[in-house]
C-alpha cells in the first residue's frame, strides 16, 4: 500500500578521500555509477539506505549524504533534479583541454 | 613583484604542515566533517558536485612565469589538465583529491604561492588593478599596499571567524579597474594637497542577494594608517555584524542598518585608540615593500612604432587584435596586452595546462616575466614592447589565446554554475557559450562595441551579474532553469547596480532575449560612439522592456 | 566530560567550571548580575555572551576573579574581539577563559588574543592539548596581545614558540 505513490529513491554522497560522487549500490558498496545504485522502492528500503548513509558518514567514508528521487527509465535511473543529473553524468560542457583547443581560435 | 623572504617561506611551510595535519585528522576520522569544513574552507577547499575544488590565491592577480608553470603542472598532475581563473584573480581546480591537497600545497609553496584564506569567513585574497605598475593614469602602484594587507591579514587571530567573508580591493587611479565599490573595503590611492600618499576609504559594497554600492567613509587616510584603520573597521564589523542570518551578515548590511554616519563614527572612535599603536606603518617598511614592485627596466624600443604600423597594415587580424586587446603603457614604446580567456564558444576563464605553459613562456620571452589575472577572467602581460607585439600575437594564435574580444560582447564573465558548483541553481557556462557563438562574428562584435555581459548561476553573484551592463542570473523555478536579466549595471568608477527587466527566460530563450536587447541598443544609439551603457543611461529600461516583452503585452 | 586546560596543563578541581552546582563554589555571573554583585565581598567571576559589551565591565574589573567569554558556535568569532578589548583596552590582567565550542585549531588564535584558560569537551582535542601538540604557527604577521618577539623584518611581524 505504502509503495504505490512513492517515488523511487537512491542514496548519494561524495567520497571523503577524493570527493567523487558516489551512490550506494545493491551490494552495500558505494559505486561511481548511478546505474549501479540500489533502488529504494518502499519506505522500509528508504529507511535502510538512510541508515546506511548515517553510518557511512559516521564512519568517515563519505560526506554530503543525501537521499534523492529518481525516475526509473529504460536507460536506467534518472534523477528528477537537474543538479542530480549533472552529478550523475558530469558537467554538461566539454571541459577537458582537448575540447578547449578545438573551440579556441582567434576571432 | 614581491618575493618571499625567510619569514614568508617559513610561515607558508608551517601553514602547509598545519593544514596537512588537519587533513590527516579528517582522513583518520579524528574530526568530523562539521569540524573540518571551516578548516578546509579557510584553506580554499570546497566540496562541489563532482569532487573537491581547490582555490589557489594569486595575490592581487600578479604572478610570474615560474608560478604559472607550477599552476600548469598542478593541473596536469593532480587535476584534469586545466584550471579556471576567477573574478577574484584566483585560480580554481575542479577535481583534486583531498588526500592530494597537502602535496599540491607543498608544490605551491616552492613557488611562493598558497591557498590561505581563499574561502571562509575571513579576509580573502586582496585584489588590485590588473594594470598596476604599468597604467599611465596611476597615482601609485596599489600592489605594495595590497601586499601589506595580505601579510597582515594572514591567519589573523582576531579576524578569522568573522560574520561572513570579507573582500578588500585597492586601486591606484581614479579609473577604477578593481571594482572597489562592490567590495567590503575599497581603497583608492590618492594624494592630498601636500602631495602625501593615502587612500579614500569606501566600505559596505557587495553583491550577492542584496547588492549595495560602497559608501565613502574617509576622503583621505594617510598611508601609514592603513593597518590601524583597517583593524578598526574589522573590529567594529566583527563585534556588530549580524550573525543570525548569513544573507545579512556582510558589512554592507551593517552599514545599511546602522547608517553610514553612525558606523563611521564608531570606526573612528575605535581607530582613535589604535592609530598611534603598533600598527602604524613606518616609512621604511612601506618603502621596502614598494621596492619589490619597482617597474622593470624598460629600455627604449622606438623602432616598434614603425614596425607596428607596418604589421597592422599587412595583417587585418593582427590589427584587430591590437585594437581590442592592447592598451597604452606609461612607457610610449611599450603596451599592456590582454590575453583573452574567452575563445568564441569556450568556457570563460578556463585555461589548459598547455596554455598556461605557453603564457609562462611568452611572459618570460616578451614581457619581463610578469603576468596578471584580471577580475574579468582574462590574463594580462603588462610590459610588452610594441616591437614584440607581432611575434607575441603569432605565438598566442598557435595556442588559441589570440581572441580579439577584450571588452566586447563575447568577453563574458561567468561563474562555474551548476556544471560544477554545489551552491548553483542553474548553469552559467552553456549560456555564456551560446551567447558567445551567437555574437562570435568579429564584425558584428566590433559593431556592437563595448558591452559587458556577466552571468551568475545563483544569487551569490560570483559572476558579478549585478554590475554587468547586461546581467544574467540563473534561478531554479519549478525544478527548471530560468534566467533573469538585469540591465545597466557597472563595476567601474561610475558603479551602478543593474535593474531586473521583468520575468525570466527559459534556457532556450535567453540568447534570443540578449539579441533583442542588443538590437534595441543598436536601433536607439545616437551613433557608433555611444556605448551600450551610455545609451541605456540615456534612454532607460523601457525601450528594452518593450522589446523583450512586447508580444506578451499584446497577448494580454 | 569537560576539562579546564591552561598552558600549565589540566587544572584539577577548578572552582569556576561552568555549570558546577556546588553550593560553596564561587559563581560565574552573567554581565548584569556581575554589575550588581560588585557591591558584595565574595569573589566572583563573569561569564559574557558574544553580544555583551565588555567595556561595561570597566568599573568593576579589578574585583573580577575570572572572565569567561562564550563561543556558542565555533563560527561566532566575537569572543576574539571581546578578548582583545579586555586585554588591550581595559588592561585586564586576570584569568580569561574560553567556554562553549572551543575547537583545537582555534586555541592558538585564542592564546594570541589573550585567553589563558579553556573549557574543552572533545576527547581528541584534550589529548592534543595535554601532549602540547597545538596546531599553530610560530610566525605571525600581526602584533597581538600575546607575548611575542619582534623580528628583524617588517614592523607588523612577530614570532613566538607555541609548543615550547
Amino acid at each position: 500500500m505504502k509503495t504505490t505513490q512513492m517515488k523511487t529513491k537512491v542514496l548519494t554522497a561524495n567520497r571523503l578521500t577524493d570527493g567523487i560522487s558516489v551512490w550506494l549500490g545493491a551490494n552495500g558498496e558505494w559505486t561511481t555509477s548511478l546505474r549501479d545504485a540500489f533502488l529504494a522502492r518502499h519506505e522500509d528500503a528508504v529507511a535502510a539506505i538512510e541508515a546506511a548513509g548515517h553510518q557511512a558518514l559516521a564512519d568517515n567514508r563519505v560526506v554530503d549524504v543525501n537521499v534523492i528521487e529518481i525516475e526509473e527509465t529504460e536507460g536506467g535511473p534518472r534523477p528528477y533534479r537537474l543538479r542530480e543529473r549533472i552529478r550523475a553524468d558530469g558537467p554538461t560542457i566539454d571541459y577537458a583541454p582537448a575540447a578547449a583547443a578545438r573551440v579556441s581560435q582567434a576571432a | 613583484m614581491y618575493r618571499y623572504d625567510e619569514f614568508d617561506h617559513a610561515f607558508v611551510e608551517a601553514r602547509v604542515n598545519q593544514f596537512s595535519d588537519q587533513v590527516a585528522r579528517r582522513l583518520s576520522g579524528e574530526i568530523s566533517e562539521d569540524a573540518f569544513k571551516p578548516l578546509r574552507l579557510m584553506n580554499g577547499v570546497y566540496l562541489q558536485l563532482h569532487a573537491y575544488m581547490l582555490r589557489v590565491a594569486i595575490p592581487y592577480g600578479t604572478l610570474n612565469g615560474r608560478q604559472m608553470r607550477k599552476l600548469a603542472h598542478i593541473a596536469r598532475t593532480y587535476d584534469r589538465g586545466y584550471g579556471h581563473f576567477t573574478t577574484r584573480q584566483n585560480i580554481q581546480y575542479n577535481w583534486p583529491a583531498l588526500s592530494d591537497i597537502p602535496a599540491i600545497l607543498k608544490e605551491l609553496a616552492e613557488v611562493e604561492m598558497h591557498a590561505i584564506q581563499t574561502s571562509g569567513n575571513c579576509i580573502r585574497n586582496v585584489t588590485a588593478d590588473h594594470f598596476a605598475g604599468a597604467a599611465a593614469d596611476e597615482v601609485a602602484d596599489p600592489r605594495p599596499y595590497a601586499e601589506i594587507l595580505r601579510q597582515w591579514s594572514s591567519v589573523h587571530p582576531e579576524f578569522s571567524f568573522l560574520p561572513r567573508k570579507f573582500k578588500i580591493a585597492v586601486t591606484g587611479s581614479e579609473r577604477d579597474r578593481a571594482a572597489i565599490q562592490v567590495h567590503d573595503i575599497g581603497l583608492q590611492l590618492k594624494k592630498d594637497e601636500e602631495g602625501r600618499l593615502g587612500f579614500a576609504v569606501w566600505i559596505g559594497g557587495g553583491q550577492g542577494r542584496t547588492p549595495i554600492l560602497a559608501k565613502k567613509i574617509r576622503d583621505f587616510l594617510p598611508e601609514a594608517d592603513l593597518l590601524s584603520y583597517t583593524t578598526a573597521i574589522m573590529r567594529v564589523y566583527n563585534l556588530h555584524g549580524r550573525r543570525d542570518n548569513k544573507y545579512k551578515a556582510r558589512i554592507k548590511i551593517l552599514v545599511h542598518e546602522t547608517g553610514v554616519e553612525q558606523l563611521s563614527a564608531e570606526i573612528e572612535a575605535e581607530w582613535a585608540h589604535l592609530k598611534d599603536g603598533e600598527l602604524k606603518l613606518p616609512d621604511a617598511d612601506i618603502a621596502a615593500i614598494n621596492t619589490y614592485f619597482a617597474p622593470p627596466a624598460l629600455t627604449p624600443r622606438a623602432e616598434g612604432w614603425g614596425e607596428l604600423a607596418a604589421w597592422k597594415k599587412s595583417d587585418p587580424g593582427f590589427a584587430e587584435w591590437v585594437g581590442r586587446n592592447v592598451a597604452p603603457h606609461r612607457h610610449p614604446d611599450y603596451a599592456m596586452v590582454t590575453i583573452s580567456l574567452k575563445p568564441i564558444g569556450g568556457i570563460p576563464g578556463d585555461a589548459s595546462a598547455d596554455q598556461m605553459d605557453a603564457v609562462a613562456r611568452l611572459a618570460q620571452e616578451f614581457a619581463h616575466d610578469e603576468i596578471r589575472v584580471t577580475h574579468e577572467q582574462n590574463l594580462v602581460l603588462p610590459h610588452v614592447a610594441l616591437s614584440d607585439l607581432e611575434p607575441l600575437y603569432r605565438a598566442l594564435l598557435t595556442d588559441g589565446l589570440a581572441t580579439a574580444n577584450a571588452g566586447l560582447i563575447t568577453d563574458i564573465i561567468a561563474c562555474p554554475g551548476l556544471d560544477y558548483c554545489a551552491l548553483a541553481n542553474a548553469r552559467s557556462i552553456p549560456v555564456a557559450q551560446e551567447i558567445s557563438n551567437r555574437f562570435g562574428d568579429p564584425k558584428r562584435q566590433a559593431e556592437i562595441g563595448e558591452l559587458k555581459i556577466k552571468i551568475s548561476g545563483c544569487i551569490n553573484a560570483c559572476g558579478h551579474h549585478h554590475v554587468g551592463h547586461i546581467g544574467i542570473l540563473g534561478v531554479e523555478k519549478k525544478g527548471a532553469e530560468l534566467y533573469q536579466i538585469s540591465l545597466g549595471g557597472s563595476g567601474d568608477e561610475y558603479a551602478s547596480i543593474g535593474q531586473i527587466t521583468g520575468r525570466g527566460f527559459e534556457p532556450g530563450e535567453i540568447t534570443d532575449a540578449i539579441e533583442t536587447i542588443v538590437d534595441t541598443y543598436l536601433a536607439n544609439r545616437t551613433d557608433t560612439d555611444e556605448s551600450f551603457i551610455e545609451c541605456y543611461r540615456r534612454i532607460g529600461a523601457d525601450p528594452f522592456k518593450a522589446a523583450l516583452y512586447s508580444s506578451e503585452a499584446e497577448a494580454a | 566530560m569537560s576539562v579546564i586546560w591552561t598552558q600549565n596543563g589540566i587544572v584539577e578541581n577548578d572552582p569556576w567550571i561552568s555549570g558546577g552546582e556546588g553550593a560553596d563554589s564561587p559563581k560565574l555571573l552573567p554581565l548584569a548580575e556581575a554589575l550588581d554583585h560588585a557591591q558584595d565581598n565574595a569573589p566572583f567571576g563573569v561569564v559574557l555572551q558574544p553580544a555583551d559589551d565588555v567595556r561595561a565591565l570597566a568599573p568593576i574589573l579589578e574585583r573580577v576573579a575570572i572572565v569567561a567569554l562564550t563561543f556558542p558556535a565555533f563560527s561566532d568569532g566575537r569572543g576574539f574581539s571581546q578578548a582583545m578589548l579586555l586585554r588591550e583596552r581595559l588592561g585586564y590582567k586576570g584569568e580569561l577563559r574560553a567556554v562553549g565550542t572551543v575547537l583545537l585549531d582555534q586555541v592558538p588564535l585564542m592564546l594570541r588574543t589573550g585567553f589563558d584558560s579553556f573549557e574543552v569537551h572533545h576527547a581528541p582535542t584534550i589529548e592534543r592539548l595535554v601532549e602540547r601538540r597545538l596546531p599553530g604557527i610560530d610566525l605571525h604577521y600581526q602584533p597581538s596581545v600575546d607575548r611575542t618577539d619582534t623580528t628583524t623584518g617588517y614592523s607588523w611581524r612577530r614570532t613566538a614558540i607555541l609548543n615550547g
